[in-house]
């Protein structure tokens, strides 16, 4: 990257620009209540970022776009929340905050980690035990029992467990030839990966179950060398998708809410319905910043955030979102692709179809375009584990777009 | 009055999203075509001939000349090639008086430049024929 | 070999890259769709509460008859506007209501964004909006006519049934009456009893009742044996027959006799209508129905129920019969009957039917207004005026003499259809007078167990009387 400071200083720009806009637009809003911790927490955040994506650019010699999307993805977030709550807001500042210095801390950790791609067995003891830890203290927010609480503070394992599994799975097919050398070694990952979805629909956290799945699915489907396997693998989802359907009256209401929520609008698609009454209502430029009412919908913060931006930012920035979203897919699959080592191609491929599927399955929910899962939309809801967790796996992407060397010296 | 310059900005909010996806999207363009605004100021460089997905290691379209660049598999080249012929340090071009200068720097298999192995150090001129390893190297010097 | 293999993983990963790649462009696709196509009706749902905080802040324009009385407006109670129905039951159907608790319905939905003067978003309004947000929304002036719409629903009091009374030239509804009604005052004390009731006060019959025409369906009939010629062959009618194997058989089982389309039109010989009926086919009376807009969806100021018209591959020639005298499976609405008579008096032109005349801005300029509109052409001039004719004897002479007007010409034509009650609705359609047409009208009385002259004439008589003599 021969004078990269030139080329990159246009969008960095543009997101300083946009950043100190938007501020200044909120406080505005809030010129009644504003305070000068908010001005110092939200001025040393643009500084924050904007240090940050300088400073990337002179450390790293991979990419140097999938932070700069990020940052943009983090900002939209950031500033849709704090226009809903201001407290919130606030945390969100603080959480973004840490979610930078974890991304920091993971790249220079991890570029310096060797061998882990044989630690196969303790991703599977840590996930597990994690789940367990999740059925036996976990608290039940909104139907879904996914949550730890620690005094005030509140922890999501699957976040973290989203992370592991893919390293579970990048160390199950680096070591492929090693593992199907053992009796039944084919079939060790897939019966891995059905006990995490297990876990999880006990959980009944039908959005993780999604994602875990579709991750798999992906992966499987580029590395595994039999691929009766992957037929196998695709047909017992099928039928225990069908059988899900018809056994459990909780899947059943997410597929009737999703066919007609004008029916339920009353119940359990009053939240689909509000959300789609925000959308409707935004139009293509949206109502402006803080002239629209993203706060009817509930929950709008976390799993709604994209209809409160669609409201007042317009389906043009909804779109843009959905745009870097997919510039941020590609750039991880082309960081996948000019990978050396196979072990961190895999992860690089399954966090970026991690983001996507994420992403997706979120966007579409509120859309109504599939049915609806609570889960968060990365780098832009408002969530702690979310975010960190999410920064952390793009700390592992920064490694991964790097030209390694680990035979040598 | 936040409500007239709340409606003013979402358009430049929009239009600012849109500017940065397309500064990016132009920057990932030129990533991929390896064309660098930098190697087209420069008046030297060097221009890969081999298709670039016949090689199985990574390297680049262009690499732009300075006043010394050397070139080998090690890591502490200035042009870094993984390719298993080309030695940790292969060769080095040096500029001296607005001309170029090849030497090989004692690789294993040898530097060519049109086709006959160098020896010692030789002056390049626009259009010569750099062979290392499996790669193919045209000289270009605008000047 | 291993280079085989990193470009099957190459490509495996390009086919992931891709379906991803296709998943957010559906996303974008569907988000624009919905945007350009769903979000209007979406939005007018009643549950979004953003409709509603426009109407804290924005007085509801009024709704006014066509001579400018008040039938509804809103008024200041304390912090946000109470919305006041001058004339409870008599406008239920028609201005529909419009409360937060129960949603709106009526006139007071479909015009909602004109009541609350919102203007469609566009840049420029929206600044403008902004700058001076507008405090006071657009009136509608009806067509309907007060003084008729009163006696149009006193005539039906303690009946079940609709009238409809139109400009037959213009398509002007003069009076639009539907029973049972509700009294959109007091829905909200009265909702679930309301809801409830098995007449269903809350359907409009006028436009969303759907009944079997009986013999007012024969002019349709008439009009497909005029057409093709097959009206003039006559027709002896023995009181009673068999068609396709089944019993078809006069009112009362009389026996008409030899006669011809006057005569059969007058005397309503059911028979006469089977036989030509099936003579000109099921296709010709499709055509000739859907050209006065059955099977098709009336435009209009509220949402009208399609009528409908059977046709299906081989029926047979019992089931054709049937519905060439209006029974069976014909089924049509109020309204589209009041413009069947229309058409008829207007020279076979079918004009839309006007609820709403204008849109009156709060400075008093007319922001829009409705235009005359032919929606299609019913039957040739020639046609038209022969039926009229006809018609006029059957009120001179025949089954209608009960809406016989000294002085004034009226042309009309009863029906009593039999229906799966037992009780026979009672049907009466017309317009007057039939030399120069000034209104024209369609009456059903639903389950009045007589027939359409007994019941329904009288009714239309006491109507057109009114109309003729106050509406200008």
């Amino acid at each position: 990257m021969f004078n990269g400071r030139i080329n990159y200083r246009l969008p960095r720009n543009l997101l300083f620009v946009f950043e100190l806009l938007a501020l200044m637009l909120i406080f505005l809003y809030y010129r009644h209540t504003l305070n000068r911790i908010t001005v110092i927490y939200s001025l040393a955040l643009i500084l924050l970022v904007y240090i940050s994506n300088f400073l990337l650019l002179k450390i790293t010699s991979g990419d140097n776009f999938i932070f700069l999307i990020v940052t943009m993805l983090v900002s939209i977030g950031v500033i849709m929340i704090y226009r809903i709550d201001p407290e919130l807001g606030i945390k969100q500042i603080l959480w973004i905050g840490m979610g930078i210095m974890l991304f920091f801390m993971t790249y220079l950790v991890f570029k310096r980690i060797r061998g882990w791609e044989n630690w196969f067995l303790l991703y599977a003891l840590a996930s597990i035990a994690l789940f367990i830890l999740t059925l036996v203290l976990g608290t039940n927010i909104k139907g879904a029992t996914n949550w730890i609480r620690i005094g005030s503070f509140g922890l999501q394992p699957s976040e973290i467990i989203k992370i592991l599994a893919i390293f579970l799975i990048a160390s199950y097919y680096t070591n492929h030839e090693k593992f199907t050398r053992m009796k039944f070694g084919k079939y060790y990952l897939l019966g891995i990966i059905y006990v995490f979805v297990l876990f999880l629909f006990l959980q009944k956290d039908l959005g993780s179950v999604l994602i875990f799945l579709s991750v798999f699915i992906a992966l499987q489907f580029i590395y595994e060398e039999d691929r009766k396997l992957v037929l196998i693998n695709l047909s017992i989802l099928v039928v225990c998708a069908i059988a899900g359907y018809f056994l459990f009256s909780h899947v059943q209401s997410r597929v009737h809410t999703w066919l007609d929520p004008w029916k339920y609008i009353d119940t359990r698609g009053y939240q689909i319905t509000q959300s789609l009454f925000a959308i409707a209502e935004g139009g293509f430029f949206g109502t402006g910043l803080g002239l629209g009412y993203p706060e009817f919908i509930p929950e709008v913060h976390t799993d709604f955030i994209f209809p409160a931006i669609c409201e007042e930012m317009g389906i043009f920035t909804g779109i843009g979102i959905i745009m870097l979203f997919l510039i941020l897919v590609y750039r991880g699959f082309k960081i996948a692709i000019n990978q050396k080592y196979k072990s961190y191609r895999i992860v690089a491929l399954g966090i970026s179809i991690l983001f996507g599927i994420q992403s997706f399955i979120i966007f579409g929910g509120v859309l109504n375009m599939i049915p609806l899962t609570g889960i968060t939309i990365p780098f832009v809801s408002y969530g702690g584990s979310s975010m960190l967790s999410s920064f952390i796996a793009l700390g592992i992407l920064q490694v991964a777009s790097e030209e390694l060397d680990l035979d040598e010296e | 009055m936040f409500n007239i310059v709340s409606v003013i900005f979402k358009y430049i909010f929009i239009f600012i999203i849109y500017v940065f996806i397309l500064s990016i999207i132009r920057l990932i363009y030129l990533d991929i075509k390896g064309i660098y605004p930098i190697a087209v100021n420069n008046s030297a460089y060097l221009k890969l001939i081999n298709r670039k997905d016949t090689l199985p290691f990574k390297v680049r379209e262009y690499y732009p000349l300075g006043d010394k660049v050397t070139l080998g598999r090690s890591n502490n080249n200035q042009i870094v090639i993984k390719d298993p012929y080309i030695s940790k340090q292969h060769l080095r071009v040096i500029k001296d008086e607005d001309k170029y200068y090849l030497e090989d720097t004692n690789s294993a298999n040898g530097t060519f430049l049109n086709g006959e192995r160098v020896m010692d150090a030789v002056c390049l001129k626009n259009g010569d024929r750099i062979s290392v390893g499996q790669v193919d190297f045209l000289f270009v010097n605008k000047e | 070999m291993k280079n085989n293999s990193i470009n099957k993983e190459i490509r495996r990963v390009i086919v992931v890259l891709v379906m991803i790649c296709v998943l957010f462009v559906s996303l974008m696709v569907y988000l624009t769709y919905f945007q350009v196509f769903r979000a209007e009706s979406v939005k007018m749902n009643s549950y979004n509460k953003r409709l509603w905080i426009n109407e804290e802040k924005i007085l509801r324009g009024s709704i006014i008859d066509r001579n400018g009385k008040i039938l509804a407006y809103s008024e200041k109670d304390g912090e946000t506007y109470k919305r006041v129905y001058n004339y409870g039951n008599l406008y239920g159907h028609i201005i529909g209501y419009s409360y937060r608790e129960l949603g709106k319905a009526g006139l007071e939905l479909r015009y909602n964004n004109e009541l609350l003067n919102i203007s469609k978003s566009s840049a420029l309004n929206e600044l403008k909006n902004i700058v001076a947000p507008n405090t006071e929304g657009n009136t509608l002036k009806l067509t309907i006519d007060h003084h008729l719409q009163e006696l149009s629903r006193s005539l039906l009091q303690g009946k079940k049934g609709a009238i409809v009374a139109m400009n037959p030239t213009t398509g002007e509804i003069y009076s639009m009456v539907s029973m049972p009604d509700f009294n959109p005052s007091a829905l909200r004390e009265s909702w679930s009893d309301i809801v409830e009731d098995e007449n269903s006060p809350l359907l409009n019959r006028a436009i969303s009742g759907l009944y079997q025409p009986g013999s007012t369906f024969k002019v349709i009939t008439a009009i497909a044996a005029i057409e093709t010629g097959t009206a003039e062959k006559g027709y002896t009618c023995k009181g009673s027959t068999t068609i396709g194997g089944a019993p078809f058989s006069c009112y009362n089982k009389t026996v008409h006799g030899n006669l011809q389309l006057t005569e059969a039109l007058v005397k309503s010989c059911n028979l006469y209508f089977a036989e030509k009926g099936v003579e000109v086919g099921i296709e010709k009376l499709e055509e000739v129905s859907e050209r006065f807009y059955m099977n098709k969806t009336i435009p209009f100021d509220l949402p009208v129920v399609k009528s409908s018209f059977p046709n299906r591959m081989n029926m047979d020639k019992a089931s054709v019969a049937a519905a060439s005298m209006g029974q069976g499976e014909v089924l049509i609405s109020p309204l589209n009957m009041a413009m069947i008579a229309s058409a008829i008096a207007n020279n076979g032109e079918v004009v839309k039917p006007i609820l709403v005349k204008e849109i009156i801005s709060p400075e008093g300029s007319i922001v829009d207004f409705a235009e005359r509109e032919v929606l299609s052409n019913g039957t040739d001039g020639f046609t038209a005026s022969e039926l009229t004719n006809m018609m006029v004897e059957v009120v001179q002479r025949g089954t209608g003499k009960n809406a016989r007007i000294s002085g004034v010409k009226v042309a009309g034509k009863t029906g009593t259809a039999e229906n799966h009650t037992g009780k026979d609705h009672a049907w009466f359609i017309g317009f007057a007078p039939a030399d120069n047409p000034k209104v024209a009208l369609a009456v059903v009385l639903e389950e009045e167990g007589s027939s359409g002259g007994t019941a329904a004439a009288p009714i239309a008589k006491k109507i057109i009387l009114e109309a003729l003599n106050t509406i200008e």
